[in-house]
């Protein structure tokens, strides 16, 4: 028969077992790190912005010049790492907000094959020297340049493709 | 001991199971804010800009004659081979072209190439032709 004595005595012994679940549940839990869901996101929004400028910089300003800027930059011999540098800095630095404490770094590069299938990587430019301490992510752009690029192979213009590569990260 | 009273011990009951549910459920909410991978990661890792890049960079040169992405038929040349051996040492991604038609115009605009590309997240292939010329 069921009757509706000892009810508390229930109850304490529900609350019982929640805490001893509690208890073991915090003891589990605690030994795993989650990353919260938001932790990356502003990392995506750099790489597009990244990404975004190097794209601008590979189409040529007009009809009548047939070379991107960025073509031009790696073509010229040196590369104009100086060129490179203002353009970049001013795509991605470029905001309606005056604040200063906000600013987008980089620091360019740009990877070409040589002919015994090594690979070279040529410094272009940066807005400050990496120490190693930076959150940085990469943003890369395919782009065709006619150069005899030293080391890899036989001279002549046909095209290449070289690997431009730009780290960037928020100060 | 005192003999506990036992009054509304069914309302008592009732409360205090429906505050435990509510603390339940507050929980689940909680953790529900903490992933182990999020979805920016997954985004990132997405290689949409790399698939992009590879294709704009391979019709650009392929427009330009055979002889600048067919690394079988022309050994020396030159922008297929920069893309396979560049992607894998920097973008830890291989990427192969082949199956290489060059437009020949004016007697045919006819182009064509198979294009391979694999991040080890993303397995891409592409057999793209009949574009129209540059």
């Amino acid at each position: 028969m069921v009757n509706d004595q000892g009810q508390l005595y229930t109850i304490e012994a529900v609350a019982a077992g929640l805490i001893m679940l509690l208890t073991a549940y915090v003891a589990v839990s605690s030994t795993s790190v989650y990353t919260s869901g938001d932790a990356h996101i502003s990392d995506m929004q750099l790489e597009v912005v990244g990404y975004d400028a190097l794209h601008m910089m590979d189409i040529p300003p007009n009809i009548t010049v047939t070379k991107s800027p960025l073509q031009q930059i790696v073509e010229s011999n040196p590369p104009d790492g100086i060129r490179f540098g203002d353009m970049f800095d001013k795509i991605v630095n470029n905001r309606t907000s005056l604040s200063k404490s906000d600013r987008i770094h980089f620091n360019a590069s740009y990877t070409y094959r040589k002919s015994d299938d090594s690979i070279q990587i040529e410094y272009l430019n940066s807005s400050r020297f990496l120490t190693g301490g930076e959150h940085t992510v990469r943003a890369t752009k395919w782009v065709i340049v006619q150069k005899n690029l030293p080391g890899s192979g036989p001279a002549s213009n046909s095209n290449r493709a070289v690997l431009v590569e730009v780290l960037l990260w928020r100060d | 001991m005192a003999r506990l009273k036992d009054d509304a011990q069914w309302i008592v009951l009732m409360g205090f199971l429906v505050s435990f549910g509510l603390f339940f459920l507050a929980m689940v909410i909680n953790q529900s804010t903490v992933v182990g991978q999020t979805t920016a990661e997954s985004a990132i890792e997405f290689p949409k800009n790399d698939i992009r890049d590879v294709r704009g960079a391979l019709i650009y040169s392929l427009s330009n004659g055979t002889s600048n992405v067919d690394e079988t038929n022309y050994p020396n040349n030159f922008v297929g081979r920069d893309i396979t051996v560049l992607s894998l040492s920097r973008k830890n991604a291989i990427a192969h072209v082949d199956n290489i038609i060059a437009p020949d115009p004016p007697f045919t605009d006819t182009a064509n190439m198979t294009i391979h590309f694999n991040n080890g997240v993303t397995d891409y292939y592409e057999n793209c032709s009949n574009w129209t010329e540059l």
